[in-house]
């Protein structure tokens, strides 16, 4: 029985070992990333490279901060994530609760045609909303652009939410409709509550992938005014010598944000993710 | 597969309410259906509407600067693709970029779930949370952090490769035609092998513990759990998860324009790329939009041969 023992351990220092050299292969290019902005300019383009600063400063951010536009930037940004969760969680908790709740005819065609849609090329989608944008005004507009974004995110909110309802039993529900509730009433009152943590969890999935996204927006918006901050940090790349330091000043804000959030979902984040995918 | 017993739509009272609030709307028979319309709304208005219409413009003559009135020519954009060589260069480095990618993802993926996945292994949680990292990165500043790290004058990647005495000189690998696409291939690798990993080990935690306990039983070795328990169990959702995988890598050209511009020449040229630049450089509507359906068209063969052979469909 000493050799069963002697494998288990084997395989348990292989796991270790893969796991840690993930983990390094993860997170290494960010901490990188973080040490670098906190070098100056002078320190970044050597011909020895310095490891770790020998001059650590937040002047980089400073300048970042100050310079013209940045704070517009991240403004942006943020308006039109905050548009696009809150058009996503209001068309998804619906949709996603009647898929849930009740069977009609075409139910199964219409999930599949939810997951069907992630397969669009980007390109595809974006010219006739371009187009459409244009015509109705919006062509440049934060809210524009969030409807836009929620071509994407609807389905998926939609998966991730009727996994999480799927969860929740509906007898609390017919026990609050004895109680005298309307349908309407019960969801308000009893299955929102009770499905916080996923709603929570979509919600940041949905902002955390308009927060990032490129594509559509150097496509979308061309005026200072609505550029969202991962459009404006490409743009800063010049033609000839890289801004490093303010490269990855701006890399690392933009970053803390998805990060936190991130942290505080964690666990119903990817539960729900799993719940969407794996469940067919 | 869900615990929940899905009630039929509620049937017609006999006496319908005047549907006024939303709460008497909630008691009507088409409840089921009032709740789906908004999403169908908007889904159809941005998302059915432009494919559609994106497909048509593909038959259009509709070029911004040249022919900003749309007219139709009939395949004679498809035409044009048939017999341009950067086209068919593009298909060939989708190809590469689609397959090297997939796998190299998913065999990453693969091996840190199941080292994930092993009982009794302890001090995982913060080495998840720093491999989950990288997916939650955004393409414009996972770009930059490798163009920093794989620089050919400051690159800390060439540094420790000359100091270790792997390499002679510094290699500019997103600059030379033999390195590049390997490059953005590492970047991508680095920025989605989590995805793979985050899905296989809940589909991992999904196998029943009492099979793999019988196969010890009977003196089943761990390569043979490995190919006869785990790996059949976890196919629909490898399958699942490398289609998704799969559409994202061959529609995503982000970090091609951050990284490549397609280039150097046309060493990193995919169609995503193909398709973006005819539209956001060359205003060329018809064209991109011809680009994007095709690539929609092998979207649509790969994922239906893919699920056939893969025979998920089949039980």
């Amino acid at each position: 029985m000493g050799s069963r023992a002697q494998t288990r351990r084997f395989y348990d220092a292989v796991a270790y070992v893969v796991l840690i050299a993930a983990f390094f292969f993860a997170v290494f290019p960010i901490l990188w990333t973080l040490l670098t902005s906190l070098k100056s300019n002078a320190d970044i383009v050597t011909t020895e490279i310095q490891y770790l600063p020998l001059r650590p400063s937040f002047e980089n951010y400073a300048t970042l901060w100050a310079q013209a536009g940045f704070t517009a930037m991240f403004f942006n940004s943020t308006v039109v994530t905050i548009l696009t969760v809150l058009v996503c969680l209001s068309v998804g908790v619906t949709g996603a609760y009647s898929l849930s709740r009740y069977s009609f005819p075409a139910r199964g065609q219409l999930l599949l045609f939810y997951l069907l849609i992630r397969m669009f090329p980007a390109v595809l989608l974006l010219l006739p909303i371009f187009i459409a944008l244009r015509v109705l005004g919006l062509y440049d507009t934060h809210i524009g652009l969030a409807l836009a974004y929620s071509t994407l995110l609807t389905p998926v909110s939609i998966w991730m939410l009727k996994g999480f309802f799927d969860t929740i039993p509906p007898e609390l529900e017919d026990a609050a409709r004895i109680d005298g509730c309307t349908r309407a009433g019960a969801i308000v009152r009893v299955v929102l509550p009770l499905a916080r943590p996923g709603v929570a969890a979509t919600a940041v999935l949905v902002a955390i992938s308009a927060w990032n996204e490129f594509l559509f927006a150097l496509m979308l918006t061309t005026s200072q005014g609505i550029r969202t901050w991962p459009v404006g940090l490409q743009l800063m790349v010049g033609e000839y010598q890289l801004p490093w330091g303010l490269l990855t000043a701006g890399g690392i804000i933009s970053i803390v944000p998805i990060v936190l959030f991130f942290a505080l979902v964690q666990r119903a984040l990817v539960r729900g993710l799993t719940l969407g995918a794996v469940k067919g | 597969m869900s615990n929940v017993d899905r009630v039929a739509a509620p049937a017609r009272p006999l006496l319908a309410p005047p549907h006024w609030r939303i709460a008497d709307l909630s008691e009507s028979s088409r409840w089921a259906y009032y709740l789906l319309v908004p999403s169908l709304l908007l889904v159809a208005a941005v998302a059915v509407y432009p494919v559609a219409s994106g497909v048509w413009l593909s038959f259009e003559r509709y070029n911004l600067l040249r022919s900003p009135v749309p007219t139709f020519i009939g395949l004679g954009q498809y035409a044009d693709l048939w017999t341009d060589s950067t086209f068919w260069t593009s298909v060939r480095n989708t190809a590469v970029w689609v397959t090297v990618g997939a796998a190299s993802q998913f065999l990453l993926g693969l091996v840190t779930a199941l080292a994930l996945n092993r009982p009794g292994l302890r001090g995982v949680g913060a080495l998840r949370i720093g491999l989950l990292l990288p997916w939650l990165m955004p393409s414009v500043v996972a770009g930059h952090m490798w163009s920093l790290l794989l620089d050919s004058r400051i690159g800390v990647v060439n540094d420790v490769l000359v100091r270790t005495g792997v390499l002679h000189t510094y290699v500019a690998w997103f600059a030379q035609a033999e390195t590049a696409m390997g490059a953005v291939l590492v970047v991508d690798l680095w920025r989605s092998f989590p995805f793979f990993t985050l899905l296989l080990v809940a589909g991992l935690q999904g196998i029943p513990e009492e099979l793999y306990e019988a196969a010890e039983v009977d003196g089943a070795n761990a390569w043979y759990r490995f190919w006869r328990i785990t790996l059949p169990l976890l196919t629909p959702v490898i399958v699942a998860a490398v289609i998704l995988r799969v559409i994202g890598l061959v529609n995503a050209p982000d970090l091609m324009i951050i990284l490549t511009h397609g280039g150097p020449g046309l060493a990193t040229h995919v169609l995503s790329l193909l398709a973006f630049n005819d539209a956001y450089t060359g205003f060329d509507f018809g064209a991109a939009a011809a680009v994007g359906t095709v690539m929609l068209v092998l979207l649509m063969v790969f994922t239906s041969l893919y699920v056939r052979v893969s025979g998920v469909t089949r039980d």
